[in-house]
């Protein structure tokens, strides 16, 4: 019995590793680990298989203990096995320091070279770590399968009296030994039938689903007490609407085609382009040049070509046209940003651009020359950078 | 008494397996191809019959009708011959049976790759090879049914009241979900529409499940589980109990696939909760086996075929607390038109009906052949790469749904969805190449078990003729006192059927009925007008290509629906879809309000290259649309049918139709052209694209009407 206290002391010391790591993580700004699917995936998988490892090398360790195979094997077997339960433990718990060692310089790895949203390291070092595992898992259950099969070829009679009670009274069936008694006199080439008694919990259970369902249909469609998909539905947008208010009273989020402004911060117009590149460039040209929308670099609108014109057209759209609305899929905040991208977009030339179309419409045609210097110093756009960079969390 | 000396019919059993096998290769090769296409859509190598859409039918077709209906035809000629101790009624029938089954399956898949589909999920196939199953149907009842009259047996087993419940349950569904008005030799519309045609859809999809994926097995398990371990069945009323429950229950399920929709609410109540009574029958049948091995634990470590029969019954039991899970409207909320849903059914199809056929097949040809099993290494290597291949399979497939649907539920707290939906399909994509890894290692064990059984078969002598010998029964039965109620109805095989029929029969009218013959079920709306001639001819090319096995067309009533899609689906609009196009899965978004979104010169794009409008989209390219020639030659027969249906053309519509066909194309043209883009009026892409921008806009209209 020492030695498996041994392994699960080892198998815990294992497991600190991964919580260290995980804190690490976590920690980070911006941390991508833990939102990253493929690494939790990869996270379980490893904990998962662990815990299997664990729970095997105890099995292992009962069975080898066992008077019975002290007797015949004279302890030879158990110690290799008991070996192959500590190396395992032992390398699992070196690579998952090591891993953790790694990952700081992991970290720095440029986007570009990611598999799945994970650093190559980090990937293939999980990788590792299942193969180990599962190579471990293997080496254990060949020797498991060799115990068993020994210890139960010699006393075949040993499994029929495994039944335990708690199996007893669950089922209420007639033990294996009495089945004599149950047994009908059907006969269908070869195969009998027993008479055993239902299971309690399955004819139970059957009764309890057949109240429930009674239940379930007295309450929506007799007494109308829970709600239809209809009134969920109702309910479900009027809280949503109440949160989204809630919020928008202390979010500067809150700009709309009347108090929209000119954003020049090279950050947000960055944000703009991004947004742009995602959404619009399908329509639009990676470079504005045109595609099946029109081209946004030329100083011709079909909407209006002011900030609070491209503001409004992207927020509502001209369905009719083939321009859908955006409101749904972007904050005002990233139509403002959007759109102030846009504005950088004049004059560049893109190739291959389209064919102007709508009207004429520069900053100095609408005559505000002068409020373009003003707009820069507007002290509502400054504070809307801040507060976005406040909120963004 | 006298003993009567007969001879087993074993060939046809034999015949039987093979096709198993070969089918079962088949079907998932090209259910591999189809997960492949998932991250690589150039697999298809741009060929209209290798795209996604056209082959996931064909691979759900080969697996259930192919694979697994040739592995319930196998097991049923082999048990029912020797728990009625009587050779088959008729070598005929049996030969028939055989050769109709593989014409069917050779039809199905060379209409599928075709596109001649009924755009009916697991019943695409057209009229001509509805009529064919129906006729082979039969003959596998008249066979099955002349076998019993001529038993040598006083009781029907366990086993044979299943077969019998499948058979009659198999052919109220598909005659009931096929009833439809051809148009030419490979083109019908089905008499339901919308709301009416989904009920009726889904009440045949979902006990296709029951009634050919799950009753006939049971009653596989049921003579080859006590058989292979030598054990009597656990409990003989278990048995009676589940059967009963399990077949009446089982049909009153299937609105739980259309959880949300436009489906009045008291039938998707009655779909949740038959689904929760579901269970304990459910779970009656896996009880049953599991306890019928007690004290017999031992033989499964040491027998191959008893391993994959233990998985198989845990599968089952899995998947079928599983369902009544997903049918829960909360539950259902998050996981439908997701990878749960099918990783869900692959646990079933995998583990529930792959393992028992192999289980039965390991057993079945060494017996077949009078020789032991060529590599029992070598099945047990199968075992565990096919439990392998499930688990990788199915873990990636539910963390997939689970997380897209989370996704497409996320807003920011100002109020704006916080994922585009081609955001939610470039994170899948991990999974669906973990997926195919899954699938590639179950498809290498089933060929390790071809190469296996072709090697035992090499070594084995077919037992051609196998004697047996049993008296005939004489005279009436002479009850015991003693005898179970239930014994009565076991030696009445005729009563049996009908009884079953009867009460298979109860859920399906219940549900129907009402929605048939009570207007309020399904609220008309004024400005929902029939398809203009040149929408309908586009909505048959939206249906040849298979566009429902990735999109759907039903915005539920969520707040995250309405926002990305727009006001959620309504009975109402559906009442002219012969068929309807609702769809399970949404691969790529929902399409119900696609009209009007975007330009038209959008669609003509996006359909000659998805990426270029979205990149990063997975959707194949479909550049056959724009260079195929619309076939009009069918359109006035199609107005025809449609108007004997009901839906509400002008007298001599069918006559002007080609005209306004020709107009309107003219217009998408045109408007085409202003975008740079020049192309003929009678090309595909024309039609489909005025059927996409026709979805969803009637009810736009009357909400713009209402807003005034």
């Amino acid at each position: 019995m020492k030695n498996f206290t041994k392994i699960k002391l080892l198998a815990f010391a294992m497991m600190f590793p991964f919580l260290g790591f995980s804190q690490n993580q976590a920690g980070q700004e911006n941390s991508t680990y833990f939102s990253n699917a493929l690494f939790l995936t990869l996270l379980v998988i490893i904990i998962v298989l662990a815990i299997v490892i664990v729970a095997f090398s105890s099995a292992f360790k009962n069975i080898a203990d066992s008077n019975f195979l002290i007797n015949k094997y004279k302890s030879k077997k158990p110690e290799d096995a008991t070996k192959i339960g500590k190396i395992t433990i032992l390398v699992l718990l070196l690579s998952s320091i090591s891993m953790m060692a790694q990952d700081n310089s992991a970290i720095q790895v440029k986007s570009t070279d990611l598999i799945g949203g994970l650093d190559p390291f980090t990937f293939y070092f999980m990788l590792f770590v299942i193969f180990v595992e599962l190579l471990a898992m293997y080496l254990m259950f060949y020797q498991f399968n060799f115990l068993v099969k020994s210890k139960f070829d010699s006393t075949s009679d040993i499994t029929k009296k495994a039944e335990s009670k708690l199996m007893m009274t669950l089922t209420d069936a007639v033990a294996v030994e009495d089945e004599e008694s149950i047994l009908l006199d059907h006969d269908y080439d070869g195969i009998k039938e027993l008479d055993n008694n239902l299971p309690p919990w399955w004819k139970y259970g059957f009764y309890l689903t057949i109240i429930v369902g009674v239940i379930y249909l007295i309450n929506f469609h007799v007494l109308g007490t829970g709600d239809l998909q209809g009134k969920e539905y109702e309910k479900e947008m009027a809280q949503a609407k109440i949160d989204v208010d809630e919020f928008m009273k202390t979010s500067a989020n809150n700009v709309d085609e009347n108090t929209v402004k000119l954003i020049t911060d090279a950050s947000e117009i960055k944000s703009g382009k991004e947004i742009f590149i995602a959404n619009c460039a399908a329509c639009h040209g990676k470079l504005g040049e045109g595609t099946v929308g029109p081209n946004l670099t030329d100083e011709y609108w079909v909407h209006g070509g002011s900030v609070k014109d491209i503001f409004k057209t992207i927020k509502y759209g001209w369905v009719e046209k083939g321009m859908k609305s955006w409101k749904e899929d972007l904050s005002p905040i990233q139509i403002a940003q959007v759109t102030s991208f846009i504005k950088t977009l004049i004059g560049t030339n893109p190739p291959n651009a389209k064919p102007p179309l709508g009207d004429l419409y520069t900053e100095t045609t609408a005559n505000i020359s002068t409020d373009s210097t003003s707009v820069l110093k507007d002290s509502l756009n400054i504070q809307v950078k801040v507060d976005s960079l406040s909120t963004k969390k | 008494m006298e003993l009567q000396k007969f001879q087993y019919d074993n060939k046809t059993v034999k015949m039987f397996a093979y096709a198993t096998i070969l089918w079962g290769l088949v079907g998932m090769l090209v259910g591999l191809i189809a997960a492949i296409q998932m991250y690589l859509p150039s697999v298809n190598l741009s060929l209209p019959y290798t795209t996604f859409g056209r082959i996931r039918p064909l691979h759900t077709n080969a697996v259930i009708f192919a694979f697994v209906g040739n592995g319930i035809f196998m097991g049923v000629y082999y048990s029912l011959q020797r728990l009625l101790k009587a050779r088959m009624f008729s070598d005929l029938l049996s030969k028939i049976h055989f050769w109709g089954w593989q014409i069917i399956i050779v039809l199905a898949a060379v209409t599928l790759v075709l596109g001649k589909t009924t755009g009916k999920e697991y019943a695409e196939l057209e009229w001509p090879i509805d009529i064919l199953i129906t006729l082979v149907w039969v003959v596998f009842g008249w066979n099955m049914f002349g076998t019993i009259i001529r038993r040598r047996e006083r009781h029907l087993y366990v086993a044979i009241w299943f077969y019998i419940a499948t058979f009659v349950t198999v052919a109220m569904l598909h005659i009931v979900n096929s009833i439809e008005i051809p148009v030419s030799f490979w083109k019908s519309y089905p008499v339901y529409a919308g709301v009416q045609d989904a009920l009726v859809q889904w009440w045949y999809g979902h006990n296709a499940v029951a009634f050919f994926l799950t009753t006939p097995y049971l009653g596989m398990m049921y003579y080859f589980l006590p058989k292979i371990a030598q054990r009597p069945v656990y409990s003989y009323r278990l048995s009676i109990i589940h059967f009963w429950a399990l077949i009446f229950l089982y049909i009153w399920a299937g609105p739980h696939h259309l959880l949300y929709t436009s489906v009045p609410d008291w039938a998707q109540s009655l779909g949740v909760v038959f689904s929760i009574m579901l269970i304990a029958p459910s779970w009656g049948g896996m009880i049953n086996g599991l306890l019928t091995l007690r004290g017999a634990w031992d033989r499964v470590r040491d027998n191959v075929a008893l391993k994959f029969l233990v998985v198989a019954v845990t599968a089952y039991g899995m998947a079928t607390f599983e369902g009544p899970m997903l049918s829960l409207k909360s539950v259902s909320a998050i996981a439908h038109y997701t990878d749960w849903i099918v990783a869900h059914v692959h646990v079933g199809a995998l583990g529930w009906n792959g393992f028992m056929t192999f289980g039965i097949l390991y057993w079945l040809i060494p017996r077949l052949f009078q020789t032991k099993l060529y590599s029992e290494r070598l099945a047990n290597m199968h075992f565990w790469i096919g439990t392998l291949g499930i688990v990788i399979y199915a873990v990636p497939m539910y963390w997939a749904g689970f997380m897209q649907s989370s996704m497409w539920k996320d807003f920011t707290p100002e109020g704006q969805l916080k994922w585009q939906f081609l955001d939610t399909v470039t994170k899948m994509i991990p999974f669906y190449i973990a997926r195919s890894i899954g699938g590639t290692l179950f498809l290498t064990g089933a060929i390790m078990m071809t190469y296996n059984l072709i090697k035992t078969i090499k070594i084995g002598t077919f037992l051609e003729i196998e004697e047996d010998e049993a008296p005939a029964l004489t005279g009436e039965y002479q009850s015991h006192s003693k005898d179970h109620w239930h014994r009565w109805i076991e030696r009445k095989p005729i009563q049996l059927m009908i009884i079953s029929l009867v009460v298979v029969a109860i859920g399906g009218l219940v549900e129907f009925v009402p929605v048939f013959l009570v207007k309020s079920n399904i609220p008309t709306i004024a400005s929902v007008k029939p398809y203009t001639p040149l929408e309908l001819e586009g909505r048959d090319i939206y249906i040849r290509e298979g566009c429902y096995t990735c999109h759907s067309q039903m915005i539920r009533p969520f707040r995250s629906e309405t926002a990305r899609y727009g006001e959620y689906s309504k009975a109402g609009e559906f009442v002219y879809d012969h068929p309807f196009q609702w769809g399970s899965k949404r691969t790529g978004p929902d399409l119900a309000r696609i009209g009007g979104k975007y330009p038209d010169s959008w669609h003509y794009n996006h359909m000659l290259d998805p990426t270029s409008m979205a990149p990063g989209s997975i959707m194949p390219q479909y550049p056959w649309l724009l260079e195929d020639q619309l076939d009009g030659n069918s359109t006035m027969a199609k107005i025809k049918a449609m108007k004997r249906l009901g839906v509400p053309y002008p007298d001599g519509f069918e006559k002007i139709a080609m005209q306004e066909m020709e107009k309107q194309a003219k217009e998408i043209t045109e408007n085409l052209k202003k975008d740079g883009i020049e192309t003929l009026a009678d090309r595909e892409i024309v039609a489909l694209i005025a059927y996409l921008q026709r979805l969803g806009k009637d009810i736009k209209a009357e909400v713009l009407k209402a807003e005034k």
